[in-house]
């Protein structure tokens, strides 16, 4: 099929060739053949069955059981919304700052790539610490922010003990964690952008406006993409600040779609139903994944997929 | 070209809207900073105390001894490194497998970007019987393996494109000079992605230190990595802010050290090739 498709003549190697293609891409394979696919296919199986570790009967086949179980359970669609929300806070609010962010940024002299990486601290350091962190901020009788609302009258919420307050406290963390990311990925399109091609535009008199809206943004378009398609899709796995400073509470506010299915598999061992969550969830950040991977390709150019 | 005194003015308060960024996004570092060498009579007042009566380092000395922070430290450096080198040398290959000679098509490249997006709790159940069955819970190569797995994704993806960016006549040239296809990619190919090899290199290192569900999942006492000792002393009535703030921030700064060493590396590499 290879050579078939080649249009440059490199009959004679072209054997050789794929052998050596197939050869570097064999332990990738072998990797994933044993940590993707086995995993899928034994979540797949045991979807179907009525798997509960705690219950020593052998598991019976109950067909689309799990999964209709899970299309009528309020705490199932609950988690849909809290998932969503986290989808919602990354496209309204993290990219557009970033945006701003990523542009701020770029004005700078010499010394902006320093400044994002400044910038950066919140994204690399470890979620667990990130959650340690923000339990100390957010410490309702000891906590700083606290301190200062009270000295400007603002009152003392209890943050994330409250149902009102408690998710979006999750995410002003998530927020604070993750737009510095986005700068950086922005931060370093905005920086390959062709130098000469912005002031031959301001050179022919278009303002500020003008520049940002019909050229940077068109050109910013793939790596906007990209942005979009990791963090978006990133924002499916949000779990260890949910552990740490949550556990999902209070209620069942800030359990998103895969705190639920952690607590389904891993505190009431319902294998069967978690299964069946855990493969409704890969299905839809599949088709996403698929969605998104659009708005990253360019016409003529090699797209990421 | 002479700047006004206007141009001048906006880049000062350019620069001053930035630093004010920086600060506010820098605070709850500094907090644990601060908590971090505050003596145990401060940890908890009200009103806070912004800064300590005095220095007190007997907090690093509690938690590397009393809390594991020194085999927490030892354990995530050896995960880390183990998992970045091997990501490195799995995911180079089939990044250049994929760049240069389109092996699998769409569908393979594809198939591989899903496994980065694959979330982890979905497969949890099923890598705990895996490792189980082989005996390697709690184990090294369990959490290795386990992070090498998201690592690799991640790294084809970025490298593909510089990979593809990359002009083959130079390879060609040394394989018509009789050198092997093997000796075309190490020696020409791999030093002319090197920025971005570095990039993905730190981000691998920065996730598999960080990494904390499967390391919850997959080990008990012989392997734990500083972001699973951390939850555990948050329990509880008497809570040892001023030395978990130490833990953390032993957890917290090798990898910012490492970003700031790195850092020109990170915007180039970055650039996915996505622009030219």
């Amino acid at each position: 099929m290879h050579a078939v498709v080649r249009r440059k003549p490199a009959p004679a190697l072209s054997g050789a060739r794929r052998r050596f293609a197939w050869w570097l891409m064999a332990p990738t394979l072998a990797m994933f053949a044993a940590n993707a696919v086995f995993p899928l296919l034994y979540a797949l199986d045991v979807s179907v069955r009525n798997y509960q570790l705690l219950i020593p009967i052998p598991a019976q086949f109950v067909g689309l059981a799990n999964y209709a179980r899970v299309l009528s359970d309020p705490l199932f669609w609950s988690s849909v919304e809290v998932t969503l929300w986290f989808i919602a806070a990354v496209v309204f609010l993290q990219l557009p700052a970033a945006l701003g962010l990523a542009l701020l940024f770029n004005g700078l002299p010499r010394w902006a790539g320093i400044a994002v990486t400044v910038l950066l601290v919140p994204t690399i350091i470890a979620p667990s610490v990130v959650g340690f962190q923000w339990a100390q901020i957010y410490n309702y009788q000891f906590g700083p922010l606290n301190y200062l609302l009270g000295l400007a009258g603002l009152g003392h919420p209890v943050w994330t003990a409250s149902p009102s307050l408690a998710l979006p406290s999750l995410l002003a963390i998530d927020f604070w964690e993750w737009t510095p990311f986005l700068v950086l990925l922005l931060f370093a399109g905005l920086s390959a952008l062709p130098p000469d091609v912005l002031e031959a535009a301001r050179v022919d008199g278009s303002n500020w406006s003008q520049v940002f809206w019909r050229i940077m943004l068109p050109l910013l378009r793939p790596v906007i993409g990209i942005a979009l398609l990791l963090r978006v899709l990133m924002s499916f796995k949000t779990f260890d600040i949910i552990y740490i400073l949550t556990a999902g509470g209070p209620g069942a506010a800030t359990e998103n779609l895969a705190y639920y299915t952690y607590i389904q598999g891993f505190r009431y061992f319902n294998l069967g139903y978690a299964s069946a969550l855990a493969i409704i969830q890969l299905v839809v950040v599949a088709v996403l994944a698929k969605a998104l991977i659009g708005l990253t390709r360019r016409p003529g150019l090699a797209s990421v997929s | 070209m002479i700047p006004t005194f206007g141009a001048s003015f906006r880049r000062g308060l350019r620069a001053f809207a930035a630093f004010l960024v920086l600060f506010v996004f820098l605070c709850p570092v500094l907090w644990m900073l601060i908590t971090a060498i505050k003596p145990p009579g401060e940890w908890l007042n009200s009103p806070p105390i912004f800064w300590p009566s005095n220095i007190d380092l007997g907090n690093f000395t509690e938690a590397l001894g009393r809390w594991g922070g020194f085999k927490g430290l030892v354990d995530s450096l050896a995960v880390a490194s183990g998992a970045t080198l091997l990501s490195l040398v799995v995911g180079v290959f089939a990044a250049y497998s994929l760049g240069r000679f389109r092996t699998g098509g769409e569908t393979l490249s594809f198939s591989i970007l899903s496994v980065l997006f694959m979330p982890p709790v979905a497969v949890a159940v099923p890598m705990y019987l895996f490792w189980r069955a082989f005996g390697l819970l709690d184990s090294f190569t369990a959490l290795i393996l386990q992070y090498t797995v998201f690592n690799v994704p991640f790294i084809c993806w970025v490298l593909k494109s510089f990979f593809e960016d990359i002009d083959p006549t130079m390879e060609e040239s040394a394989l018509v000079n009789g050198a092997t296809r093997w000796r075309a990619f190490v020696d020409i190919a791999v030093p002319l992605a090197r920025p971005a090899i570095v990039a993905v290199a730190l981000l691998s290192f920065i996730f598999s230190w960080n990494e904390f569900f499967f390391a919850v999942i997959l080990t008990r006492a012989r392997v734990t990595t500083l972001p699973v000792i951390l939850p555990t002393l948050m329990e509880g009535h008497d809570i040892r802010w001023g030395s978990i703030a130490a833990i953390a921030t032993i957890a917290a700064l090798p990898v910012i050290a490492l970003t700031f060493a790195l850092q020109r590396y990170l915007v180039r590499g970055l650039s996915f090739g996505a622009i030219r």
